[in-house]
């Protein structure tokens, strides 16, 4: 029996994350944790699930480790297909991906997330962020938006700086259309305490999971605007030993991301 | 141009007033950044378009095509296949008021904007049109944050996705190019794309201008002497820089004879007919990595990045100035910089740590 002490936070976003994947979809993933979710869905309950990696491969088979860089080497290893940025944003805009891992600085209620700059204004930008890189065309087009964040009351705001990546924008029923973009749009959002999905009613963001030993209203306590509560919130899942061995032997042998101390931006 | 169809970003965005007004203005008073989509042809129709060689060192690349003032595109991605070797002769040679278009990158924006800030009369950087600027897992970029909170260079924001149809506008030779994203997120305010209605369903459609840099620089795996390339692993937005640009630098680690890009024709990614310069250069991309031939060098990573780290922490231009002066300024040229930082050893340790990919030369 895993205790949760046992368990590092970044091994608790990856297991959730990969818990949140259906099996035979398109998982578009950025660097780092998202492909060791994706990697440790395959493992387990997805055995179909395939990677776009947005320097432009699909289904590629990392069997020489963690890659450092989306576009690295790696990355393309045993594709199926390669060709470049072009190529598998069209795929996703046509509607051949189905997940979006993207991260971001800042998310508001209805799954909007920056991740361009904190402070000051646009022009003048107290704290620059590299921008959007391919997250803003992710959660246009893919079909369902996991962002993965760290549950801090700073970052979990009424609104964001500046929407880089669109959520579900004012929260209305058509803010989507009317921006023109594809997607359904926020399907989860995963911290190192919480899960949280979106009410279909409201599109507002609404706390499915927290961790053992932590309760609704301690979760609320970290963010900033008032989360809807699920009907049957419930504890997250806590990985068994058979899910750490994966994820520290197959998904990140060099700990490179699992073995981190503090949450980065 | 504002027709006045937006989404509904404009009543929940909280940027303030003078930040749209004065975004709204870059869209309504629009201009191409470098050449307009005519001019680029008219560049195009007046090229020679025989089968001539065009080999020639990346110093006389660079003398025959860099001017002050003009838009450079770069191809590669964040660390890969990045056109540091033709870099790296610009910054020496010296160039300001650049324009400067990517997708995602690192140590390039970063070289030019260390060389901007030591020798500010040397290189400058007028405006960036970008997805992204970071060092992924290195970290965040600090000249970056530097310029951008300094209010040193003009942005213009989009996605990797963004950068990419603008480039493959250019190529297409279509003065815009319709996407499903921007609209709804704060991009859409303060980017030079623009929404509309579709005038065939009806549905708001973001577009983006075309994006035709006055030059591209490209590394590859192969190339024959005319500038047919192959490329192997991510094409990055390679192909659609080359074509989309008034002209092309394309450095190559390998030349291979035109019988060999004969016998597959289906492996050339660029034609011949849209490069203006081969220029055959060994580890071309180092630091960063090409699928087949090396691995990143993130030792180099690191170390230079460090050095700006302390930079803007601290305001003190003292080490990064003696990097420019010992590694640019200190060297003739790529293979003696090369030879000055790495021993033979380190070069096969690079070249192991690829791993092998499966490229074709023959």
């Amino acid at each position: 029996m895993v205790s949760l002490a046992d368990v590092s936070p970044y091994e608790m976003i990856a297991f959730t994350g990969s818990r949140a994947l259906e099996d035979n979809t398109i998982v578009f993933v950025g660097t780092g944790l998202p492909i060791i979710a994706a990697m440790h869905a395959q493992l387990t309950h997805a055995p179909n699930v395939n990677l776009i990696f947005e320097s432009g491969s699909l289904a590629s088979i990392l069997d020489q480790g963690m890659p450092m860089s989306v576009g690295d080497t790696r990355c393309f290893r045993n594709a199926v297909f390669a060709k470049g940025l072009c190529a598998v944003f069209e795929l996703t805009q046509r509607g051949y991906a189905d997940y979006a891992f993207i991260g971001g600085a800042q998310i508001d209620m209805y799954g909007n997330v920056c991740s361009t700059y904190q402070g000051g204004s646009y022009l003048k930008p107290k704290v620059r962020f590299p921008g959007s890189g391919g997250a803003g065309a992710m959660a246009a087009n893919c079909e369902k938006t996991i962002a993965i964040m760290a549950l801090e009351k700073r970052r979990f705001i009424k609104q964001v700086d500046f929407i880089t990546s669109i959520g579900f924008g004012d929260g209305s029923s058509d803010y989507r259309e009317k921006a023109g973009v594809m997607g359904k749009g926020p399907y989860r959002v995963i911290t190192n305490q919480a899960l949280f999905g979106f009410d279909e009613e409201t599109r507002r963001m609404m706390l499915l999971e927290y961790l053992p030993g932590k309760s609704p209203e301690a979760i609320q306590e970290l963010v900033d605007f008032e989360l809807l509560m699920a009907p049957q919130v419930r504890e997250m899942a806590i990985p068994t030993e058979h899910d750490l061995m994966l994820l520290r032997t197959k998904c990140d042998p060099e700990g490179f991301f699992l073995g981190r101390k503090i949450v980065e931006q | 141009m504002e027709k006045g169809v937006h989404s509904k970003i404009v009543s929940w965005s909280v940027l303030d007033k003078e930040t749209v007004a004065k975004q709204k203005k870059r869209k309504t008073d629009f201009q191409y950044w470098g050449p307009t989509p005519k001019e680029a042809r008219q560049v195009a129709a007046a090229k020679n378009k025989s089968l001539i060689s065009k080999t020639m060192s990346i110093q006389q690349a660079v003398e025959k095509y860099v001017k002050d003032g003009m838009h450079i595109g770069f191809g590669g991605f964040v660390n890969t296949r990045v056109p540091t070797a033709i870099l790296w002769h610009i910054i020496k040679k010296g160039v300001k008021d650049l324009t400067l278009t990517f997708t995602s990158h690192s140590i390039c924006p970063e070289w030019i904007a260390g060389a901007m800030l030591v020798y500010p009369e040397h290189v400058s950087i007028k405006r960036v049109e970008l997805a992204w600027w970071g060092y992924e897992i290195i970290g965040i970029a600090p000249l970056l944050r530097y310029l951008a909170a300094n209010e040193m260079i003009e942005m213009d924001d989009y996605t990797n996705y963004g950068i990419a149809a603008r480039f493959k506008a250019g190529a297409m030779g279509i003065p815009f190019i319709p996407v499903r994203e921007n609209g709804g997120s704060d991009m859409e305010l303060v980017n030079r794309g623009t929404m509309i209605q579709c005038p065939f369903s009806g549905e708001n459609t973001y577009i983006l201008p075309a994006c035709n840099p006055d030059l591209g620089i490209v590394h590859v795996q192969a190339a024959d002497k005319y500038g047919n390339a192959r490329i192997f692993g991510p094409l990055c937005t390679c192909p659609e820089i080359s074509q989309a640009a008034a002209h092309t630098i394309l450095s190559c680690e390998t030349i291979i004879d035109n019988t060999a890009i004969r016998r597959y024709p289906n492996l050339t990614e660029i034609p011949y007919l849209v490069v203006d310069a081969v220029c055959e250069q060994k580890f071309g991309s180092w630091p960063g990595a090409v699928y087949g031939e090396y691995w990143f060098d993130m030792k180099q990573f690191l170390n230079f990045r460090s050095l700006c780290e302390e930079f803007h922490k601290t305001g003190n231009k003292d080490k990064l100035k003696a990097y420019y002066d010992e590694y640019f300024f200190g060297c003739d040229t790529w293979d003696d910089l090369i030879a000055k930082i790495l021993s033979p050893d380190q070069l096969v340790d690079l070249r192991k740590q690829d791993g092998g990919q499966p490229v074709i030369l023959s």
